[in-house]
């Protein structure tokens, strides 16, 4: 079966088929995805080029674990495809802070770009998911070449955080038990 | 040898004689009586008396120089051997620069003159006389007015010599001073580069420098000053000769033949003149030398090396100090009064302020330093009277700043016990990776172990266990290890490799097959066009070219950006200048080629952001890698589908032929790759998936099986560089640690051996001499941590030099004394 298989991968060979340059170019889609992700919409076209360049692939199966609790925060995740289950384990149980998806809140992890610490939560593949993934290491380096930008990246990262920080807390509030509502403090 | 030498010289003055005779004959008989046949002859004669000459002179050059290198030889052992062995505190005031330049330099100047020491004399002075008794001969008034110059000359040389002699004795001095200096500099240019002392350092040394260039000078004018004397003096005979000689012949007293005869043997003469001359600049030379060398090192070892007429002892460890002072040449005392008796099998802290002589009291004990007033004894025995070997194979010591050689883990390891016990065989295997593990470097030997790359014949020995930890990753761990490797599949297009390794599939021993090395190898640029791939990855490389140079221009310096790019920073300015001269990706130009495909065939599709490469590409590959397989290196990989199957892909070697391609086949290890690829066997998709749960789970299953020590014995053959520089400060210090536990001796003394440990490593060190070592080694720690104390039997407490206070730790802080002081201090 593979020699059939190779002798009619010989035969399809053609010059017709070469390669075209454009096909090859990857960075440019790359570069189109990100200035849809609000981190970089805005950001100049030298910048969003580089990050484009610099940006990972990476798949995970549905339920297989993205990152965990405790381990080094050290790159942002942006979802190109499927949904990302964001949780805290308390008391051994599972509780769900987020649902990311492409089309909604599509980031997380940027805290990491700016600062050194350990993952404060833990990401799984709710669906089948790809992501781009940026390291603070290339986050670092890019913006010492664009000292400009590089201001206006860090007030955009605190807003997306506080954004993201919003609709976590609404969420979790309309789940919270009745229990944990308080009447305002007794007078006297 | 020197008789032999002796004889040569004699048979060789006869050959340089009978030369001058045929000159004579030639002109007095052959021309005179113009016989051509007698010209012949005397010519013969002539040539043949010369060249025989020539052949002696060459062989008692040689002779000679065997004999002064054979002397140099054994002075310089002897001066190394001497050296080493002198006392700590004679190195306090000496530089390593003096020794340096005293073994390497000086050394050689007098071993050049002693080979010549008999030879030189010996034939100067017979071919002299020789030579004047062939002129007196001739001519005995000629002789003695040629003659003449000479007892001018004695008066006239030595003068001047005397004057050199000074002077050289002041360039001995200063050349030793700026090797000292260069010497610190580099000792110290951690501190240099740190503080940016270039111009301090620079200033240092050239002081020395321009001193040494005055001396130079003032030695050249004398040096050349001894030569011009000597040229005056010898043109000064042939004046005479010719002056008087000429008169002579003139007036028939004198042939013509004599006179040239004459002249000859005048010059000749000269020759051994001269030698005896150099001879004596040269011993004096010499003399200076070998005076200083023995002025510097004019000390005897303070202790025997060796037990005279008896084993070593085996000591128990029972320490006794009875009174003991410590002075240091400036009159300072160190240590007073102290003392001190420690029972076999006791462990025992000193503590106190830094200066208060904690350390030199542990030096003491290991011999390094003699007290100035005051016994040192272990087990009634004196101190001063134990040999070397004896202190060795009962003392282990870890210094604070311990000193590791350059060589392997291994030879450093080993180092302790080799020096006590040279003849007996190494400790086995498992006691060595023991004390690995207890000192906590196991897992830092491991590493390196992984990372090294073996030659077929290191290999040979744990080929089977390293395949058989690959076929455990491959078989019981695929499924956890798949997410973080992409296997290395025969049948299948890998997207974390290279084009190059999809084609090649495997390397070459002798890099036929590298990178860079692939476009210039006709087979593989045919295979490349049989199966119509060169249009497509010069296209690629041009793809990659055209997209990377204008987005990089900007970053070239920084090799961060070139990480995930087939192009390398070096490589930049070359394919920038490419691409400005090429017009579309099809160049005719070989080296243009050349250069797309080199980055075609880096291309790693997952890790190459770049560019993307087409699926239909994976398939043509695919092909190729078969094509390629079955048509240049002639290898069937159809059984490594079953990974059971152990038969080996490469195909036999024919007629002692070694094998040069490797396959990445199952079964097959590969040279030419590290120790963990071999063991993944495939590539890496990502650092981060690799993680420590993996680590821990592949290590786990080796261990299980018993195949990390066959690691481990490799990592012990990591080098360790120049003084240890390629390891860490922190595997320094274990590795010191391990070698004086490795020792086994009855006394350990440490001093301040776990400082520079985290502490972790700290805790594991302390927790050893609690449990392993308790009751059975005297312990003796200069200890700075006072948390560490509580677990000693006792603690001894000293202050400028005496000791304060000594007990259990609980005893201390109850007394509330100078211990409980300083620990107070310190929390």
């Amino acid at each position: 079966m593979m020699n059939s298989w190779s002798e009619k991968e010989r035969f399809m060979t053609s010059p017709e088929q070469n390669l075209d340059l454009n096909v090859l170019s990857k960075i440019t889609g790359t570069q189109e995805f990100l200035t849809r992700v609000p981190i970089f919409s805005g950001a100049p076209a030298g910048v969003a080029k580089m990050f484009a360049y610099l940006a990972k692939r990476e798949e995970y199966a549905k339920g297989e674990e993205i990152i965990s609790r405790g381990a080094r925060g050290d790159r942002l995740f942006l979802i190109v495809s499927g949904k990302v289950d964001i949780f805290q384990t308390y008391k051994e149980r599972r509780f769900h802070m987020q649902l990311l998806h492409a089309e909604s809140v599509n980031y997380f992890g940027e805290l990491a770009l700016l600062a050194e610490f350990d993952w404060f939560f833990s990401a799984r593949a709710w669906t089948d998911v790809v992501l781009l993934t940026i390291s603070r290491e290339a986050f670092t380096k890019v913006m010492e070449r664009f000292p400009d930008s590089y201001k206006v990246m860090v007030q955009k990262i605190i807003k997306l955080h506080i954004n993201r920080f919003v609709d976590q807390g609404s969420s979790l509030l309309g789940n919270i038990s009745p229990e944990a509502w308080r009447e305002d403090p007794p007078e006297g | 040898m020197q008789l032999f030498l002796l004889s040569i010289i004699v048979i060789s003055l006869f050959f340089k004689v009978y030369p001058l005779e045929m000159q004579k004959r030639i002109i007095n008989e052959a021309i005179y009586l113009k016989d051509t046949h007698l010209l012949f002859l005397y010519c013969g004669l002539y040539i043949g008396a010369v060249t025989i000459a020539s052949l002696l002179k060459y062989a008692t050059n040689v002779i000679q120089l065997y004999i002064g290198q054979k002397i140099l030889v054994e002075m310089r052992t002897e001066l190394y051997h001497h050296v080493l062995q002198l006392p700590l505190q004679f190195y306090r005031k000496m530089q390593p620069g003096t020794v340096i330049s005293a073994m390497t330099a000086e050394l050689n100047a007098i071993g050049f003159f002693l080979g010549g020491a008999l030879a030189i004399p010996v034939t100067s002075v017979l071919t002299f006389v020789v030579f004047i008794g062939f002129m007196f001969n001739l001519n005995p008034l000629l002789a003695l007015l040629s003659m003449g110059v000479y007892p001018l000359e004695i008066i006239v040389i030595p003068y001047l010599q005397k004057k050199y002699n000074k002077l050289n004795k002041k360039r001995v001095k200063t050349t030793r001073f700026m090797a000292n200096v260069v010497n610190e500099s580099i000792s110290g240019i951690h501190e240099i580069h740190g503080n940016a002392s270039y111009r301090l350092e620079e200033e240092k040394l050239s002081s020395y420098v321009h001193q040494l260039y005055t001396l130079m000078k003032k030695l050249f004018i004398v040096k050349y000053g001894i030569k011009f004397a000597n040229n005056l003096f010898q043109s000064m005979g042939p004046f005479i000769l010719f002056l008087v000689g000429g008169y002579m012949a003139i007036n028939g007293q004198f042939t013509l033949g004599a006179l040239v005869a004459f002249l000859s043997a005048y010059e000749k003469v000269y020759d051994p003149w001269k030698e005896l001359i150099e001879y004596y600049q040269d011993y004096q030379d010499a003399h200076v030398r070998y005076r200083q060398i023995m002025k510097t090192f004019d000390l005897d070892p303070e202790h025997a090396l060796l037990p005279f007429n008896r084993a070593p002892f085996t000591l128990k460890g029972n320490i006794s100090m009875k009174n003991i002072t410590f002075t240091v040449p400036s009159g300072v005392k160190l240590l007073e009064n102290i003392n001190l008796d420690i029972k076999a099998n006791e462990q025992v802290a000193l503590v106190g302020y830094s200066g208060s002589g904690k350390s030199t009291l542990s030096l003491l004990i290991a011999q390094l330093y003699d007290a100035s007033q005051g016994t040192v004894s272990i087990d009634n025995h004196q101190i001063g009277d134990l040999t070397k070997l004896d202190i060795c194979s009962n003392v282990a010591m870890i210094a604070q700043q311990p000193f590791i050689f350059s060589g392997t883990i291994r030879d450093n390891l080993l180092y302790g016990i080799q020096a006590v016990t040279a003849d007996s065989p190494p400790p086995d295997r498992s006691s060595v990776l023991a004390v690995i593990r207890q000192v906590g470097l196991q897992d830092d030997i491991i590493r390196f172990g992984l990372q090294a790359v073996l030659t077929p014949e290191q290999c040979k020995p744990f080929r089977e266990k390293f395949l058989r930890m690959r076929q455990i990753i491959q078989t019981s761990l695929k499924s956890a290890f798949e997410k973080a490797i992409e296997f290395y599949d025969a049948t299948a297009y890998l997207h974390y490799s290279s084009i190059r390794d999809n084609i090649v599939f495997g390397d070459s021993l002798s890099g036929q097959f590298a990178v860079e090395r692939l476009p210039d190898n006709p087979s593989f640029i045919e295979l490349l066009q049989e199966m119509n791939l060169e249009q497509p990855l010069l296209t690629l490389g041009y793809a990659i070219a055209t997209q990377s140079v204008p987005l990089l221009a900007d970053f070239q310096d920084d090799e961060f950006f070139f990480r995930d790019n087939p192009m390398e920073a070096d490589e930049f300015t070359t394919y920038s200048n490419l691409i400005k001269k090429l017009t579309g990706p099809q160049p005719k130009e070989k080296e243009a080629r050349r250069l797309l495909l080199i980055l075609a065939l880096r291309f790693i599709p997952q890790k190459h952001s770049i560019v993307s490469l087409p699926s239909a590409m994976e398939a043509k590959i695919l092909a190729a890698r078969r094509r390629f397989q079955e048509i240049v290196v002639h290898i069937h990989m159809d059984h490594s589908r079953i990974l059971e199957a152990w038969t080996p892909c490469v195909k036999a070697p024919q007629f002692g032929e070694p094998v040069d391609f490797i396959p990445f086949c199952p079964s097959e290890y590969m040279y030419t790759h590290t120790l963990l690829d071999n063991i993944l066997f495939g590539a890496v998709k990502s650092e981060q998936a690799l993680d420590e749960q993996l680590r821990n789970l592949a290590g786990q299953a080796f261990q299980d099986e018993r195949l990390l020590d066959e690691v481990m014995d490799i990592g012990l053959d990591f080098e360790v560089g120049s003084k240890g520089d390629r390891l860490s400060g922190g595997q320094k210090q274990k590795l010191a640690i391990a070698r004086a536990f490795l020792k086994d001796a009855p006394i350990l003394i440490m001093d301040e051996a776990t400082a520079s440990l985290d502490n972790t490593s700290q805790a594991r060190i302390q927790g050893l001499l609690e449990t392993d070592y308790k009751g059975k080694k005297t312990v003796i720690a200069v200890i700075h941590r006072l948390d560490l104390t509580p677990a000693y039997d006792r603690i001894v407490v000293l202050k400028a030099g005496r000791i304060v206070e000594q007990g259990t730790y609980d005893e201390l802080m109850e007394r509330k004394g100078a211990f409980y002081d300083l620990a107070r201090a310190e929390s």
